[in-house]
């Protein structure tokens, strides 16, 4: 016989501001098998899990139904709470009366009845829970890193410090990512390489850290603890073991007219190539695509001058599996192209700024490339259509983020920070030169990030116009930008050299197809989701996988690395234990009803239902059945759902306790 | 107008079965060959497992070998040999089927021998038995078969079956006209039709894919279908029948012969074909499937019926 123990959460105001806590807790009491009914404002405070674990012990209750919040809120306090008072944790449920009900509702006559039929519905799903016991997995103390970038190389760094084996996944030839572009870097200028380079070269020399670049994550399986990663290392046509980095396969290169995208197209490189001269590891790639061998199968220069003979034109991708018990996803960002309109996207572009038609209209990453002593131009600010000296350079701000209408309506962060370091580095650089910035405001809380704004101001003298722009256009070599000074209510009009377009922070193209890959979940945007955007935000809902840097969101380079650090911080966690506990919300096969029809093994997400012969003591074989690995087994119900004959449950989602909660409504 | 169906290949079929048959028995290439015999009544067969060569002579094929032998496969087994390899005959519609239960793992092939028939039709029913093969007593599903000929067996006779006549597609026309119906007309249709249910399960008996051990509509522990014969769990029952067959139903058209109150089972079946033809371009066929439409997940798929 049940002894259902029934808390009522008032949630402060949130639930009993609607719903009468004190009548539900009255009609609770008189549901069947309920020994013991009561409410309180804050349940899950100390005082709230006390009075349910005391209430176990007085009323010597055998299952608790906790009305309150959502179980994703507050489950596992519940559990815990229950666990300590005795009671297998999976005998407690959360009858959930405020999201579902409170928080919708305004009726409170109606809300009243309807959270009185809510927990009801639990009292009688409750009846059916069965003890379950914990399961317990392994973990691979080894974790993948995929993105070569800073948040990526800080989080590798923190764990393989820690003593840990990390795999680092780069698709680039060399690691670095966007902030080996940079001039130099926002509050302090101090120069983007000299600080990024180090610790470059600190992951390429670290004893626990393989480093797989230009190469990119093929497929994931396994689980929290025991993931087991394929990762396709594309075919550089340079053996890495072979190549001393010496370069002279470069000089020789006879290709060498093709625009280098690490400088953003305004320097060229050859078919042969690494990215720019600090790269790690710093072994050139070939362009296929663009190497005179592949494309007529004549020439073989490199091959001819490589003195360790390195270069090798029949190398193929590689698969390689590498087992691993923990992802941390750190594949960063890129700057919103204007001049597209993705195809089934909301984003509209910005064709009236004449990106990609006017050659000096360009973007804040190729104005870092300019400003940049190890890019194109040597750190000589010219302009892309002539090389001259811009004299007058126009920053637009918010291009893309922020407008609705345009289809991003998130800030992107950084812009109005970088945007105001692009006017000093181009005051240091132009003395007799005067920068314009169009704004809408400046965002630029942080750690003496709105001095360093006022500084760009009041010392570097650049203009600031609080306005938009709306056109720009060709006349003869000028740009002329027209906008709004709304602070003074005018029209402006600047004849400019040089436009630069401060476009919006998006996540990498295929960042979607990635995460479909994790089994992660991404938003609208596709960067993406942290768990609880608040309490857990490093980590993914997805457990074992953890977030760090401008994937998830616009980031700095301060935020990025504290986030990857955090990362590194939640993988030492779990690997400072030998066994994971896992929550055995697991599925079961009831093998008397399984017909071996394998429906579940083909719609299994997760690679978990396995064949199992079931044999008599003479060893004659009575049938094949399916059988659920409980560690592999994520607990996603679709074989429960898929199943013909009913033969697979849900352990904690029973049809036994489905169809209790549909009969008691 | 009434046409005749040319079915003079027959008595050759017969004689084919009868020698391959006897073959493989006296080879031990099978230990039981699954065909079809003559009935108490002139015109009428019934089933029939042999397991000597000597029995060879009492297979036979007519018009009147309604059954889809592949139930016996799987459920039906009382005097099919438990080990060995079990010879069966087959017409298109049947090895479609018995393809379905390979794709489901009940079946593996190298423990079958399929003889296939070059079918010309059956009879719909054999209230007539001696009845002759025309436009009107042909089989519904024949009408619109496309698979006379089945392929992928290991012996079929060296008979071309006659081209079948333009035939009146049945099935076609009726699903035309209920979806000609407003949804509340079609429900009044099917509730109708519902309505004369027995729950006499011989639709479930008879079906090669309904193949589980204990039927979730007999389970009690949670009752998922209401078991006696009212409207609602006629309904529900119907309705899970229908579901559980989309996507894997090969068409033999057994339910709706065997139902002894004429509710129009195939009707259900091919219409459920059709929509799953026309989402996900997927219909029962002689190819081994991995997975069926509604047990895979592509990103292409139509997701246009969510609304």
């Amino acid at each position: 016989m049940s002894r259902i123990g029934v808390f009522i959460c008032h949630c402060g105001e949130n639930i009993s501001r609607t719903v009468d806590v004190e009548q539900v807790a009255a009609q609770a009491a008189k549901m069947p098998g309920v020994a013991f009914a009561t409410d309180y404002k804050y349940m899950c405070s100390d005082p709230g899990q006390n009075l349910v674990k005391n209430a176990i012990a007085e009323h010597r209750l055998t299952q608790v139904v906790v009305a309150a919040c959502s179980p994703r809120m507050h489950e596992r306090t519940f559990r815990k709470a229950v666990e300590q008072a005795g009671l297998n944790p999976f005998l407690c449920e959360m009858a959930n009366i405020r999201e579902h009900c409170s928080w919708v509702h305004e009726d409170r006559e109606e809300a009243t009845q309807k959270a009185i039929e809510i927990v009801g519905m639990l009292v009688e799903r409750v009846k059916k829970n069965r003890v379950l016991p914990t399961i317990t997995v392994p973990v691979t103390k080894r974790a993948l890193v995929i993105g070569g970038g800073i948040a990526g190389i800080q989080a590798a760094l923190d764990i393989a410090d820690a003593g840990h084996q990390v795999v680092l996944v780069e698709r680039e030839p060399s690691i670095g990512g966007h902030m080996a572009q940079l001039s130099e870097t926002f509050p302090t200028l101090d120069c983007s390489q000299c600080i990024m380079t180090p610790k470059m070269v600190d992951v390429a020399n670290h004893p626990n850290i393989t480093l797989h670049t230009f190469s990119e994550i093929e497929q994931v399986d396994g689980y929290i603890g025991n993931f087991q990663v394929t990762v396709r290392k594309k075919a550089r046509s340079v053996d890495e073991h072979k190549c001393t980095g010496c370069g002279v396969c470069m000089t020789k290169c006879p290709q060498k007219k093709i625009p280098n995208s690490f400088d953003c197209n305004l320097g060229m490189r050859t078919a042969i190539y690494v990215p720019f001269p600090q790269a790690v590891p710093n072994v050139p790639v070939i362009d296929r695509e663009n190497c005179t061998m592949f494309k007529t199968g004549k020439c073989g220069v490199c091959q001819k001058v490589c003195g360790p003979g390195a270069v090798d034109f029949e190398q193929q991708d590689q698969l390689i599996v590498e087992p691993v018990g923990a992802i941390v996803v750190a594949t960063g960002f890129e700057l919103y192209r204007i001049t597209e309109k993705p195809k089934g996207s909301p984003i509209k572009g910005y064709g009236e700024f004449g990106h990609g038609k006017i050659p000096d209209v360009i973007d804040g990453m190729t104005f870092e490339r300019l400003a940049s002593a190890s890019g194109p131009t040597g750190g000589k600010i010219l302009r892309p259509s002539d090389g001259k000296e811009p004299k007058q350079v126009v920053f637009i701000q918010c291009v893309g983020s922020r407008s609705r209408e345009k289809g991003i309506s998130y800030c992107s962060k950084v812009c109005c920070m970088y945007t105001a370091k692009h006017t000093m580095l181009y005051h240091h650089k132009v003395h007799d030169g005067q920068a314009y910035v169009f704004f809408m405001d400046a965002r630029v809380p942080g750690k003496s990030y709105d001095e360093f704004w006022r500084r760009a101001i009041e010392d570097e003298e650049a203009v600031y116009i609080r306005g938009m722009v709306s056109r720009l256009y060709q006349k003869e070599d000028k740009i002329v930008v027209m906008g709004s000074d709304i602070s003074v209510g005018v029209q402006v009009e600047i004849e400019a050299d040089l436009v630069v377009l401060a476009t919006a922070v998006q996540p990498q193209k295929g960042a979607d197809g990635l995460a479909q890959k994790l089994g992660i979940s991404y938003d609208k945007y596709n960067f993406y989701s942290e768990a609880h955007a608040k309490l857990r935000p490093v980590e993914c809902a997805t457990a074992g996988i953890y977030l760090a840097g401008a994937c998830q969101g616009p980031k700095d380079i301060p935020d990025t690395v504290s986030q990857a650090s955090a990362a590194a911080a939640k993988v030492m966690t779990l690997f400072a234990k030998d066994k994971l506990e896992r929550e055995p919300i697991v599925a079961r096969v009831k093998e008397n009803g399984c017909v071996g029809c394998f429906a579940c093994k083909k719609v299994c997400a997760y690679g978990a239902v396995e064949e199992k012969e079931i044999r008599d003591r003479q060893g004659n074989l009575i049938k094949t059945v399916a059988y659920v690995n409980p560690g592999v087994c994520a607990g996603c119900g679709t074989c429960q759902a898929t199943c013909p004959s009913k033969s697979v449950e849900l352990d904690g989602y029973t049809d036994e306790q489905i169809v209790a909660m549909i009969e008691a409504l | 107008m009434i046409q005749t169906i040319d079915i003079s290949s027959y008595s050759a079929i017969t004689d084919a079965i009868r020698s391959e048959a006897r073959r493989i028995l006296s080879d031990s290439t099978v230990s039981a060959v699954i065909g079809y015999t003559a009935g108490r009544r002139v015109g009428t067969t019934q089933p029939i497992v042999i397991t000597t060569a000597d029995e060879a002579d009492k297979l036979l094929f007519s018009a009147g070998c309604l059954n889809d032998l592949v139930v016996y496969l799987t459920k039906a087994k009382k005097d099919v040999p438990k080990s060995g390899r079990i010879g069966i005959v087959v017409k298109g519609c049947d090895l479609k089927a018995l393809v379905g239960l390979l794709g489901e793992s009940q079946l593996k092939r190298e423990n079958l021998y399929l003889i296939g028939i070059p079918c010309s039709g059956v009879l719909g029913s054999l209230l007539k038995p001696s009845a002759e093969l025309t436009s009107e007593t042909i089989a519904s599903k024949c009408c619109e078969c496309t698979d006379q000929l089945p392929l992928g067996c290991d012996f079929i006779p060296a008979v071309t079956p006659a081209p079948l006549p333009d035939l009146e597609k049945r099935y076609a026309t009726e699903i035309a006209r209920l979806e000609a119906m407003t949804p509340s007309e079609r429900w009044e249709f099917w509730k109708e039709q519902f309505s004369k249910c027995i729950k006499c399960y011989a639709c479930r008996q008879v079906c090669p894919f309904c193949f589980c051990e204990q039927c979730l509509c007999d389970r009690n522990r949670p009752q998922m279908v209401e078991q006696t014969p009212r409207p609602s769990g006629n309904t529900a029952w119907h309705l899970v029948r229908a579901m559980h067959l989309a996507g894997r139903c090969a068409g033999c058209g057994e339910c709706e012969r065997v139902c002894p109150m004429d509710i129009p089972l195939n009707l259900l079946n091919r219409k459920m074909a059709k929509e799953l033809k026309e989402l996900f371009n997927s219909e029962a066929g002689f190819e081994v499937r991995d997975t069926g439409p509604l047990t895979s997940y592509r990103e292409d798929d139509d997701q246009s019926f969510i609304r």
